[in-house]
C-alpha cells in the first residue's frame, strides 16, 4: 500500500495526518490544481455536493449514499471547512482523494476557503488546537488559492459556489481571472463565491449590508442563454430540504451538511447526474450519534448569570 | 442538554422531572417549566411566516417550534419565549441596515439605477423580552383546552435581581438552552437569539439573549433576565431586568480592546466591555 493510500485510510477513520505529511500532500495537490482551469471541465456521470463545513461524519454518510471515490465521480462546490468540528480531517481527506484520483474528484473554491474567513469561523482555531501551530492552516490556505472557481459539466451545467457577477456575462470572462490569490472583497472572483439568487429582484440587487450582490431570474436566464447552458448548480445557502430550485428550474441550490451546526435538523442532498445528464437528488440525514467518534458531550450545569 | 440530576436533590425540593417526546421540563413549587427543541422551519412554513410577518426575509435558521414556557399553575400566569413573537418585535423596531466595512468600496462599483438596494434590518435585532398571558385550563366536552384570559402586568420597580444569591452553587435541578433564531449574516458575523433557564431548589432564573456581531462594525447585546424565588404560600414575584449594551468596533479599538472578530465569540466574556445603552427593572406580582 502506498503512503497516499495509507493516508487516505487513516483520514477515513477521522485521524489527522502529521504536519510533515500535510505539507507534502499540499505540494502534490498544488501541482495538480495549478493546471486546472477557472472553469474546470467535468464529464458526466458526476455527483455534485454542496457545503460540508467540517462535518466529517456526515460526509461519510454522503459517501455511503453516493458511493466511494473513485467509483463515483465527484464535484464538490466548496465550503469544506469552518463551523463543524472536523475541518482538518474533512479537507485533507478530500485533498488526498484529489491527489490520488485527480480525474475522479473536482474541488472548487467556496467563500470559506479563505484566510480571513477561516480565522473567524473555526478552521484556524482547529488547526492550532490539533497541531499546536498554525503551519497546517498555512499549508491549507495556500492550497485554497489554487482551487478552481467553477466547473462546467458536459458544457451544459455551470457549477459555482455562490453565484453570478455583474462583471461576468460569459464563461470566457471567468477563464481570464487570475485566481491564485486570497478571495478579494469585491470584483468578479468575490461575486462567484459570495453572491445569492434572490426572489424579490428580477435583475441585480445589492444586499442591505452594502456589499454582496443578489441576482434575480432574468439575470440567470440571460446568463444561461448566452452561455448555452441548461441550468446553474450552486451551494452556499442552507436549505432545509437539501436542495431548492429557483427561477423555473434555471438554478438549483444543493446543500450537503445535514443537521447543520449539529442543531438545525435539516436533511442534506447531493445531485447525481448520469451519463445523459438525467438528474437524481439523493437526500440523506446526519450520521447517527453512535457512529461519531467523540461521545455525546454532557454539558456541565451552567451557572450563568 | 441532558443533565444528570441527583434524585435526592429533586425529592428534597419536592420537584419532578418529566420527558415527553421533544418536551422536557420540571414541576416545582406550583410552576411547570418546560422547554421544547426542534428543527428549523421548512421552506413552506418559512413562506407562511413571511406572509404573516409581511416580510420577504427571515433569519436563515428559525427554530419556529422551539420554546421555553414557565407556567404558574394556580394563577394561570404563563411566561414564554418563541421566535415568532421575537420576529414581530424585529419587524416593529425596523432598524436601518448596518453597512459592513466592504460597503465603502462597493459604493464605487454598484450602479444604483440598475440595482435594487434591499434595506431591511438583516441583523434581526429585536426588543423582545418575552411573551406572556394569563391562561386558564378548561374542560370543554371532555377535552382540556387552554384559554387566554388576560395579559401580564409588569411594573417598574427598584428591586434588583440578587446576582450574589444566584452565584451560590445550589444544585441545578433543570437546565436547558433553546435557540429561537440564528443568522450567519452571510458570513459577516452572527445574529443569535437564545434563552436559557436553570431551576434550583429555591428559585428559577432565565436569560434571554440577543447577540449580534457584525464583523468589523458593531457588537450588540440585548439581555433580559428573570428571576423568581419560590416563596411558599406568599404571592410569587418575578423580577425582570433588561439590559442593552452596544459598541462599534471603532469605539472598542479606541479603548484598546482587540478589533479582530475572533476575539468576540463569547458574549458572556466581553459583555462588560460594552457600554450600557438601556436598562430597566420590572416586576410581576402573581396573584392567585
Amino acid at each position: 500500500m502506498s503512503d497516499l493510500d495509507r493516508q487516505i485510510e487513516q483520514l477515513k477513520r477521522c485521524e489527522p495526518l502529521k504536519e510533515s505529511e500535510v505539507k507534502a500532500l499540499c505540494l502534490k495537490a498544488m501541482e495538480i490544481l495549478v493546471e486546472e482551469s477557472n472553469v474546470q471541465r467535468v464529464d458526466a456521470p458526476v455527483t455534485i455536493c454542496g457545503d460540508i463545513h467540517g462535518q466529517f461524519y456526515d460526509m461519510k454518510e454522503l459517501f455511503k449514499v453516493g458511493g466511494d471515490c473513485p467509483k463515483t465521480n465527484y464535484l464538490f462546490l466548496g465550503d469544506f471547512v469552518d463551523r463543524g468540528f472536523y475541518s482538518v480531517e474533512t479537507f485533507l481527506l478530500l485533498l488526498a482523494l484529489k491527489v490520488r484520483y485527480p480525474d475522479r474528484i473536482t474541488l472548487i473554491r467556496g467563500n470559506h476557503e479563505s484566510r480571513q474567513i477561516t480565522q473567524v469561523y473555526g478552521f484556524y482555531d482547529e488547526c492550532l488546537r490539533k497541531y499546536g501551530s498554525v503551519n497546517v492552516w498555512r499549508y491549507c490556505t495556500d492550497i485554497f488559492d489554487y482551487l478552481s472557481l467553477s466547473a462546467l459539466i458536459e458544457n451544459k451545467i455551470f457549477s459555482v459556489h455562490g453565484g453570478l457577477s455583474p462583471a461576468i456575462s460569459t464563461l470566457d470572462q471567468i477563464r481570464t481571472i487570475d485566481r491564485k490569490q486570497e478571495v478579494p472583497h469585491d470584483g468578479a472572483m468575490c461575486d462567484l463565491l459570495w453572491s445569492d439568487p434572490e426572489d424579490i429582484v428580477d435583475g441585480w440587487g445589492l444586499s442591505p449590508r452594502g456589499a454582496g450582490f443578489l441576482f434575480g431570474g432574468s439575470v440567470v436566464s440571460s446568463f444561461n442563454h448566452a452561455n448555452n447552458i441548461d441550468y446553474i448548480c450552486r451551494a452556499h445557502q442552507l436549505v432545509m430540504e437539501g436542495y431548492k430550485w429557483m427561477f423555473n428550474n434555471q438554478i438549483v441550490t444543493v446543500w450537503s451538511a445535514p443537521n447543520y451546526c449539529y442543531r438545525c435538523g435539516n436533511v442534506a442532498a447531493i445531485l447525481e447526474l448520469d451519463g445523459n445528464l438525467n438528474k437524481q437528488f439523493r437526500v440523506f440525514d446526519a450520521a447517527p450519534q453512535e457512529s461519531r467518534g467523540a461521545p455525546a458531550k454532557k454539558p456541565a450545569p451552567d451557572y450563568f448569570l | 442538554m441532558e443533565l444528570e440530576v441527583d434524585e435526592n436533590d429533586l425529592k428534597a425540593a419536592g420537584a419532578e422531572i418529566f420527558v415527553d417526546g421533544g418536551r422536557r421540563g420540571i414541576r416545582i413549587h406550583g410552576w411547570l417549566i418546560e422547554s421544547r427543541r426542534n428543527s428549523i422551519l421548512n421552506s413552506s412554513t418559512v413562506q407562511e411566516w413571511e406572509k404573516k410577518l409581511v416580510t420577504s426575509h427571515l433569519p436563515e435558521m428559525v427554530f419556529g417550534e422551539n420554546t421555553l414556557i414557565l407556567k404558574h399553575l394556580n394563577s394561570g400566569t404563563k411566561i414564554h419565549f418563541n421566535a415568532f413573537d421575537a420576529l414581530c418585535g424585529w419587524k416593529q423596531e425596523a432598524l436601518p441596515p448596518v453597512e459592513v466595512p466592504a460597503a465603502a468600496k462597493w459604493k464605487f462599483r454598484s450602479k444604483p439605477f440598475e440595482e435594487v438596494i434591499l434595506d431591511y434590518d438583516y441583523t434581526f435585532t429585536t426588543p423582545y423580552c418575552g411573551s406572556g398571558a394569563i391562561e386558564i385550563d378548561k374542560e370543554l366536552n371532555g377535552t382540556k383546552i387552554s384559554e387566554e384570559t388576560g395579559n401580564l402586568h409588569w411594573e417598574d420597580c427598584k428591586e434588583q435581581i440578587d446576582l450574589i444569591a444566584l452565584s451560590s452553587k445550589e444544585p441545578i435541578l433543570f437546565y436547558d438552552e433553546v435557540v429561537l433564531y440564528e443568522d450567519e449574516l452571510a458570513d459577516n458575523g452572527v445574529s443569535l437569539l437564545t434563552v436559557k433557564v436553570r431551576v434550583m431548589p429555591r428559585s428559577w432564573f432565565l436569560l434571554l439573549q440577543f447577540w449580534l456581531r457584525v464583523d468589523g462594525v458593531l457588537i450588540r447585546l440585548r439581555e433580559t433576565r428573570m428571576h423568581c424565588i419560590f416563596a411558599g404560600s406568599a404571592n410569587p414575584v418575578v423580577l425582570r431586568e433588561t439590559c442593552w449594551r452596544e459598541s462599534t468596533f471603532q469605539a472598542l479599538s479606541a479603548k484598546g480592546h482587540p478589533v479582530d472578530s475572533a476575539a468576540y465569540n463569547d458574549p458572556s466574556i466581553i459583555s462588560q466591555k460594552l457600554p450600557t445603552v438601556k436598562r430597566t427593572t420590572q416586576k410581576l406580582v402573581i396573584s392567585s
